[in-house]
């Protein structure tokens, strides 16, 4: 948006040369405006009075609430991702403590939503086709919540435009792309994140444009309003979903180049004047919306206090800090010859022993040791105890007697009286790792071989070993391998249970476990602690560690979702709109929810960004050769107003070609919504040789310029008409996806008129026919399609 | 008249040690005589005169510190080997004259033809005298120095291990298949091999030796002379470090940094010293930037037989690097960038005739992107006319290019293909392999019998034709009943005797897809094991209709499953380690009948009742052949990717490497063995990474000091400046970014391309801040560049064991370990 401030000066510096020859005029031609204006359609004027400009916008967001909330409580099942999103809404209204890859507000406002409708959280999720009817879930309140945002979305893009000087039937082409959107409307009328991800973009775009708008008044009240507004959407994309960042990023990279003219010396301000700005922006643009992030986080974990499914990610002093957690209320120091059992921590089996011998000789030819099995056992079982033999001399009582981290321990297994060891012999299932067995505890010619290290996960030296808290290593002292399992079931000889086996690698993430259980203690104390069942009050932890902890977790995880999903995609199919994914089906009357847009407004969209690009590189290359085909003023606003809305889309679009975890085609709803600003303002350049001048408001060191106006004609409104019925007609025609409903489109001809009356027709479902044929392209992947018919 | 012209536009100030006889030399461009016949022409000459009152005083600052620049060679007489500033063409002014009123357009032409680079120096008249030919050549003396250094530190001690160490065991063992003439596969290009080949050749190898990994070589292998023959690239890289130095305008002390880290690092000297390809790759990295920068050095002279060579060259040297390893792209996509911005340049020059433009732009088509990809053609055609016999790679090949290998028998297959036929059945698509099953089933999915594609024979690639269920098998003396096109048939696997089956369970990697399965055995069966015959057309007899009976290796085939009406599809997608990395094979819900990847032939056709076929076949075409193994390349490149369930000890991750985070062992660590461990000097890696960092802050800097009008280099220095920062940093960028987002498993020998350019980004930046600063005294920068010098020495000097080779226990060798995550001691 910068350089329509050298458009300023060019213009000043004319503006001076006019004034010298005469008196200014309110109205004045620039030199590239070779004819007078002709004076403006009726229509045209018409539409851009405010009230015909609040008229459309009225329509646009009636029609944007009918259709994000018509048969809204279809289906009364759990569809796709509702699984997760509404699940989440139940913790926060249960206060249980979960864990998820995006930020929390979003979530956040469901479960207010949730609170709101009076839903107490009883409701589990589970499973895509769950009814909510039969388990008495407000889930209408629920999905009312994005369903408000994603109608409220389309004014919002309609008043962008508008603010970036477009004219009234400009800004509501782009309304309309994202009004008849079929794939905005089924992502709004469920449980799922996008709707209010989408909803702060455009309201973070809207604050900046009008923040822009006012560099010219830079530091007044207004300018600080816009600015802080821009920065707490910013954090409020941010804190929506983890893909909100990319909002952060494009706001950076916009204010970047503001401030790199601003730093121009030709503009002539000083350094001073510079810094002012810079901290104006740093305050605005960083330290708030970091606040606001934070304070997100902070009431999310302010608010999920119990303990929850989430608990397991965490680690032990966080879970501490959790009303009822296992590790708070059943985590005790481990003293010498205590019994315990042991888990492993990936695979949750226990560290078993059995009387059983490992065969001579295995499949492959390679030879064991014949010692007694060592495996992990999923069930618990008296074979699974341990008791915990000291390598050192004890005193009789006291704390003396607790084992710590880096012990040497030998591992006794009750049952058979052997004592747990490994050696050189290659294990059952891989040749590079070592053999786990036992030996009999009386016999100690082989009593180095028992030998173990006790490594605790992120221990001080000298820290106690508890139950359930402390995750450790079990390092073999001569040979230095690590106690490691992994999911592979060893054959029958062993009955299918899980290979335990030493790994060289000791900071495997297979090697972690930690006690289950104190099944026997020799301590009486514990024996009565043990017995108690009070309630603990949770542990506190300091609130930045909790959310650095939660942040990196989230990163981890995020970049860990790698599964491949049947109907993921490339991000190369998803401006073209090539494929779409399967919300939802019900093979009782053949629905489903196909998440689709509408190829005319997405293809409109991209074919704007293509002519764009065409448009500035053909206007390079002419720059190049000396000709000048775009004036200046209209050139100007292409490069800043329209390279806004292009930095907005690229960057919330390219990095995902970097990212290797799943991707849908939601994820490019963002991108979508700024490639429908683009197709607008591209729109407008076509049509019109001219722009609406000036956008920006007065600044008291600023000469008032002339304004100009966008000829669009009458030529405008009939080309968006027509376009916005066009739209309208395949949005129909596509809907019995979107809503999964097909009962009212059953014949196109009463779907006009069943739409207007609200009249719910009897269901019927859509023919295989009928689905082949709103099969617009062939990469669609619809369920009960009709057979192909004929060979080749 | 025209010396006397260009003497006046520069002013030159007294006490220059240049001397008029310098501009005797010039000669002039021949599109500018051209240009003179225009009716400006004549007027031009005086108009020079009042120009040059108006050249405001800059001008003459920008000679100045222009000839600071001025390579010196190290010769005791500056006078004589000082190198003349460059040429002027005035045309340039005569042509284009508003009157004087553009003195900035004027500025920017008449700085133009100094550019930035080597400048140009006039060719010295033929020497006299043997001291006046020493004289002429004192500044080739240090790289001569330099080579010979080279030549000890490469060749010294090369022959020590007479083990196969690493990718010797590869690339040793393809020299060994050109040497036999025998058909392999391998993922990389073929130059490279066929260089190791040649080198086996020189040194009189037989190519017997297959070359495992670790084992000792026999006496009958010259692997010494081979090595040598390799570290010849190595050694060529010193000079070209040197002269590309040169070529980029670097003063002399930066000119010897530049050759000295080259000389001594130590990762680039072990990787050399043993028969891989890197030391090639590398010499035509090195090439390739050389010519770079010497064609830059002739931008003012386009067309002249310099320019055309230079450019030749550079797309030669391209072609090269290309066809040693893929990884060549990476250099040739900072040629492109380069080009790019040239053309860009020369389309905003407006004085430019229209036709010069067209032949600017011929010239780059033809030379770097023809000329490559004919020199890349030409390494594959050679490829192809030496192995001409049936060896390892066959498989990866279409049927065809197989049938016409030497000691292949495919030719005497029987010809029509009958019920009861044993067959292999090849799929068509680029890369296709074979159609394959055996015992291990999916683990997803239906957890039956596992079916793919395979690259290699085997006997699990061997299928029956039977007829439906119900009907009787094929009898062994009724009649032959031949395959036709629309026939039902269940395809048997020969060595589990399962059938080939499909059902409506997704695929395990294309889940769209139905998945394909073996199924039941000789009696248990359903309908879901019929699969139709359509033929598609066939190589020799041309169209559908004229194919009567099928026959192997012509005809091509689709199968559709009977009942679900899906295709059979094979098309390089790549199973998880379970499928051991073989290729999916699915069944395709859509007709797509142009998709070759659903097509298949008959390949392999044993048949006892039937004649063996004697068919004289139609060659395979070369291009199609071309295409077909660099898309099977490109293929198992990608397949390559680490195994998440493997840790690999010797593997790396891009971000391990700018500092050094990782060595490698390059060879068993036995306490009687010689090893080796491939790691750089960290010195050099060290400040090679570091200069890039700076240099973009310094960049930063240096723009936003200009966004507020400080002027803190001439026009000249700072084009000079960008010039040298953009090929260093841009060339490292393309060489190390693609690895981050590349699947495959990586190395750290991937980074030593890369290495080169941050060695000449810290030059540049040392030879900016430092030895051409004017703040800093002479002595100052025989100091800075004398510690610099000898840390590099020394850091060399160090560690020089780990690529002339470590005897004895390893943890004996002390000191060696500077960085904790280095393995280079046993713990």
């Amino acid at each position: 948006m910068s350089g329509v401030q050298d458009v300023r000066q060019r213009n000043k510096g004319k503006g001076i040369n006019r004034d010298a020859s005469g008196p200014s005029s309110a109205v004045d031609y620039d030199d590239h405006n070779v004819a007078y204006l002709p004076s403006r359609s009726y229509i045209e004027s018409f539409l851009n009075t405010e009230e015909a400009s609040a008229a459309v916008v009225a329509i646009l967001t009636i029609i944007a609430f009918f259709t994000r909330f018509y048969k809204i409580n279809h289906p009364d099942q759990v569809v796709f991702d509702e699984v997760h999103f509404g699940k989440f809404a139940s913790y926060y209204i249960r206060r249980e403590y979960y864990f998820d890859v995006h930020p929390p507000l979003a979530k956040l406002l469901f479960g207010l939503a949730g609170w709101f409708v009076g839903y107490d959280g009883h409701f589990d999720f589970e499973n895509i086709g769950d009814s909510y009817t039969e388990n008495h879930v407000p889930y209408v309140g629920l999905r009312a919540l994005p369903a408000i945002l994603g109608s409220l979305t389309v004014p919002i893009v309609y008043a962008i435009m508008k603010e970036c000087g477009y004219s009234t039937i400009i800004a509501a082409f782009s309304a309309i792309i994202i009004l008849f959107d079929n794939a905005h409307v089924a992502q709004s009328r469920l449980i799922l994140l996008d709707a209010t991800l989408i909803f702060f973009l455009s309201l973070t775009m809207y604050s900046y444009v009008r923040f822009k708008k006012l560099r010219y008044q830079e530091f007044s009240p207004q300018w600080w309003g816009w600015l802080l507004a821009t920065g707490t959407f910013m954090a409020c994309t941010w804190a929506s979903k983890v893909n909100g960042i990319l909002t952060v990023v494009a706001v950076g990279v916009a204010v970047l180049i503001d401030l790199w003219d601003i730093l121009d010396y030709k503009k002539g301000h000083s350094m001073q004047y510079f810094w002012k700005h810079f901290i104006a922006r740093a305050a605005g643009l960083i330290a708030l919306p970091l606040v606001i992030y934070l304070s997100v986080f902070w009431v999310h974990l302010a608010i999920l206090s119990n303990t929850g499914p989430g608990d397991a990610f965490m680690s032990p002093s966080f879970q501490e800090t959790l009303r009822g957690n296992e590790l708070l209320m059943k985590s005790h120091e481990i003293r010498y010859y205590d019994t315990v059992t042991i888990k492993h921590k990936d695979t949750q089996v226990y560290l078993h022993s059995h009387p059983e011998r490992y065969p001579l000789k295995y499949d492959d030819g390679r030879i064991s040791s014949q010692g007694q099995q060592v495996t992990g056992y999923g069930h618990e079982d008296s074979n699974n105890q341990w008791q915990i033999i000291p390598t050192k001399a004890l005193p009789e009582t006291g704390r003396g007697r607790i084992v710590r981290h880096e012990d040497v321990i030998q591992l006794l297994h009750v049952n058979t009286g052997t004592v747990l060891m490994t050696h050189d012999v290659a294990s059952p299932l891989m040749a590079t790792n070592e053999e786990f067995t036992t030996w009999p505890k009386d016999d100690h010619s082989r009593y180095n071989d028992t030998l173990f290290h006790l490594r605790l996960s992120d221990a001080a030296p000298g820290e106690a070993w508890k139950s359930k808290s402390g995750h450790f290593r079990l390092i073999h002292v001569p040979t230095k391998v690590a106690m490691w399992s992994h999911p592979t079931q060893l054959p029958d000889w062993a009955f299918k249970q899980q290979e335990i086996n030493g790994n060289k690698n000791a900071n495997e993430k297979g090697a972690v476990w930690y006690v289950n259980e104190i099944v026997d203690s020799q301590d009486p104390d514990l024996k009565a602690k043990l017995e108690e069942v009070e309630m603990k009050e949770p542990k506190r932890l300091n609130f930045f560690k909790k959310f650095g902890e939660l942040q990196l977790l989230m990163l981890q995880h995020n970049a860990g979702l790698t599964a491949s999903h049947p109907y993921a995609s490339g991000p190369i199919n998803w401006p073209f709109l090539l494929s779409g994914i399967s919300f939802w089906t019900q093979n009782e009357g053949q629905k489903q929810i196909y998440l689709i847009g509408n190829i005319i407004g997405w293809w409109a969209s991209v074919g704007g960004i293509c002519i764009y690009i065409g448009i500035l590189g053909a206007d390079l290359l002419a720059r190049r050769r000396g000709l000048e085909p775009i004036p200046d003023d209209v050139r100007n606003r292409l490069w800043n107003s329209t390279g806004f809305f292009i930095i907005v889309w690229a960057v919330h679009y390219f990095p995902f070609y970097l990212m290797s975890r799943q991707l849908f085609i939601h994820h490019y709803l963002p991108s979508h919504v700024a490639s429908a600003l683009v197709a607008g303002s591209v729109l407008s350049f076509v049509l019109s040789e001219t722009i609406n001048t000036p956008v920006s408001a007065w600044g008291p060191s600023v000469k008032p310029r002339p304004t100009t106006y966008a000829d669009h004609g009458v030529k405008a409104p009939v080309m968006v008409a027509v376009f916005a019925i066009a739209m309208f007609s395949l949005y129909l025609f596509i809907s019995p996806l979107t809503y999964g409903t097909p009962g009212y489109v059953h014949s196109f001809q009463s779907s006009l008129r069943t739409m207007l009356t609200h009249l719910l027709t009897v269901s019927c479902r859509l023919t295989g026919e009928q689905v082949n044929a709103r099969r617009l392209l062939s990469s669609w992947t619809l369920h009960f399609a009709a057979k192909e018919s004929g060979n080749i | 008249m025209k010396p006397a012209d260009v003497a006046l536009n520069f002013g030159t100030p007294s006490g220059s040690p240049r001397t008029s006889s310098d501009f005797e030399e010039l000669n002039y461009p021949h599109h500018h005589t051209a240009t003179s016949n225009s009716p400006t022409g004549s007027l031009g000459w005086t108009a020079v005169p009042r120009r040059e009152e108006e050249l405001p005083l800059p001008h003459y600052m920008s000679e100045d510190t222009a000839r600071r620049r001025v390579p010196r060679a190290p010769a005791v007489d500056g006078g004589e080997t000082f190198v003349a500033q460059d040429e002027k063409h005035p045309m340039d002014y005569d042509v284009y004259d508003d009157g004087g009123k553009d003195v900035y357009a004027k500025m920017k032409a008449a700085r133009g033809p100094v550019g930035s680079g080597r400048l140009r120096r006039p060719p010295a008249p033929p020497p006299t005298t043997v001291g006046e030919l020493i004289q002429q050549n004192l500044e080739h003396i240090p790289p001569i120095i330099y080579t010979l250094l080279a030549c000890w530190t490469r060749f010294h001690k090369i022959g020590k291990s007479g083990n196969v160490i690493w990718d010797e065991a590869h690339f040793g063992k393809f020299g060994s298949h050109y040497l036999k003439r025998e058909f392999y596969f391998d993922v990389h290009p073929p130059l490279g091999k066929m260089l190791v080949g040649l080198a086996g050749l020189l040194s009189g190898y037989d190519g017997s030796f297959d070359f495992k990994s670790g084992e000792a070589y026999p006496e009958h292998v010259p692997y010494t002379a081979m090595r040598v023959i390799m570290a010849t690239f190595g050694v060529a890289m010193v000079p070209l470090g040197w002269y590309t130095a040169v070529e980029l305008g670097m003063s002399w002390r930066a000119c010897h940094l530049v050759a000295l880290m080259v000389l001594f690092d130590v990762a680039w000297l072990c990787i050399s010293r043993f028969i891989l390809l890197d030391s090639m790759l590398l010499f035509f990295t090195f090439t390739t930037v050389f010519c770079l920068s010497k064609f830059h050095n002739q931008q003012y002279h386009s067309f002249s037989f310099d320019w055309w060579m230079w450019l030749a060259m550079t797309g030669i040297s391209i072609g090269c690097v290309t066809s040693v390893k893929w990884v060549g792209l990476f250099v040739t996509a900072l040629v492109g960038l380069y080009t790019i911005e040239d053309l860009w340049d020369k389309f905003g020059d407006l004085k430019m005739p229209v036709r010069d433009q067209i032949r600017h732009w011929g010239a780059r088509i033809g030379c770097l992107i023809v000329l490559p990809i004919l020199v890349y053609m030409a390494s594959f055609k050679l490829h192809f006319l030496i192995l001409n016999h049936s060896g390892p790679g066959d498989a990866q090949m279409s049927s065809l290019f197989q049938a016409n290998l030497v000691g292949n028998d495919f030719a005497s297959n029987p010809l029509d293909v009958a019920f009861g036929s044993k067959v292999t059945l090849k799929n068509m698509g680029w890369g296709g392999g074979l159609l394959h099953s055996h015992v291990q089933t999916y683990p997803v999915g239906s957890n039956q019998q596992q079916v793919t594609c395979y690259h290699y024979k085997d006997e699990n690639n061997d299928w029956y034709i039977t007829p439906r269920w119900g009907e009787p098998e094929p009898d062994a003396e009724g009649p032959i009943r031949f395959l036709q096109d629309g026939d039902v048939i269940r395809l048997r696997h020969a060595a589990t005797t399962r059938n080939l089956h499909s059902h409506p369970i997704p695929a395990p990697v294309t889940k769209l897809n139905h998945e394909v399965s073996c199924y039941g055995n000789l009696t248990i069966g359903d309908e879901h094991d019929y699969w139709v015959v359509e033929v598609v057309d066939d190589i020799k007899r041309g169209k559908k209709n004229n194919v009567d009976k099928i026959h192997s290796l012509t005809t091509r085939l689709r199968f559709r499953h009977q009942v679900l009406g899906c295709y059979l599809r094979a098309a390089n997608a790549i199973l998880p380690q379970w499928g051991f990395k073989q290729v999916e094979v699915s069944c395709e819900k859509e007709n797509n009948p142009g998709d070759v990847h659903t097509y298949w032939n008959v390949e392999s056709h044993w048949n006892d009742r039937l004649p063996r076929g004697n068919t004289k076949f139609y060659r395979s075409p070369f291009l199609r052949d071309f295409w077909h193994l660099n898309v099977a390349m490109m293929t198992s490149n990608n397949a390559l990717i680490p195994d998440p369930d493997k840790e690999d000890i010797l593997a790396s991750k891009p971000l391990d490497w700018p500092f050094l985070r990782l060595g490698l062992r390059m060879c068993g660590w036995g306490d009687n063995q010689t090893k080796y461990y491939l790691l750089g000097t960290p010195v050099i890696w060290w400040a090679g990474t570091t200069s890039l960092v700076v240099s973009l802050l310094v960049l930063a800097v240096y723009l936003i000091r200009m966004q507020r009008r400080y002027a803190d280099m001439e026009p000249r220095e700072w084009d000079h400046f960008i010039y040298v920062g953009k090929i260093a940093f841009f060339g490292w960028f393309l060489h190390y970014f693609p690895f981050m987002i590349m699947g495959r498993v990586t190395y750290v020998h991937h980074y030593l391309p890369t290495l080169y350019f941050s060695v000449l980004m810290f030059a540049h930046l040392v030879d900016h801040f430092v030895l051409t600063s004017k703040r800093f005294s002479e002595k100052t920068k025989w100091i800075v560049f004398g510690a610099l010098s000898f840390t590099i020495f020394a850091c060399f000097w160090w560690f020089r064991g780990l690529a002339f080779g470590m005897d004895g226990p390893i943890n004996e060798h002390w000191g060696l370990r500077w960085r904790r995550s280095w393995n280079i001691y046993n713990d």
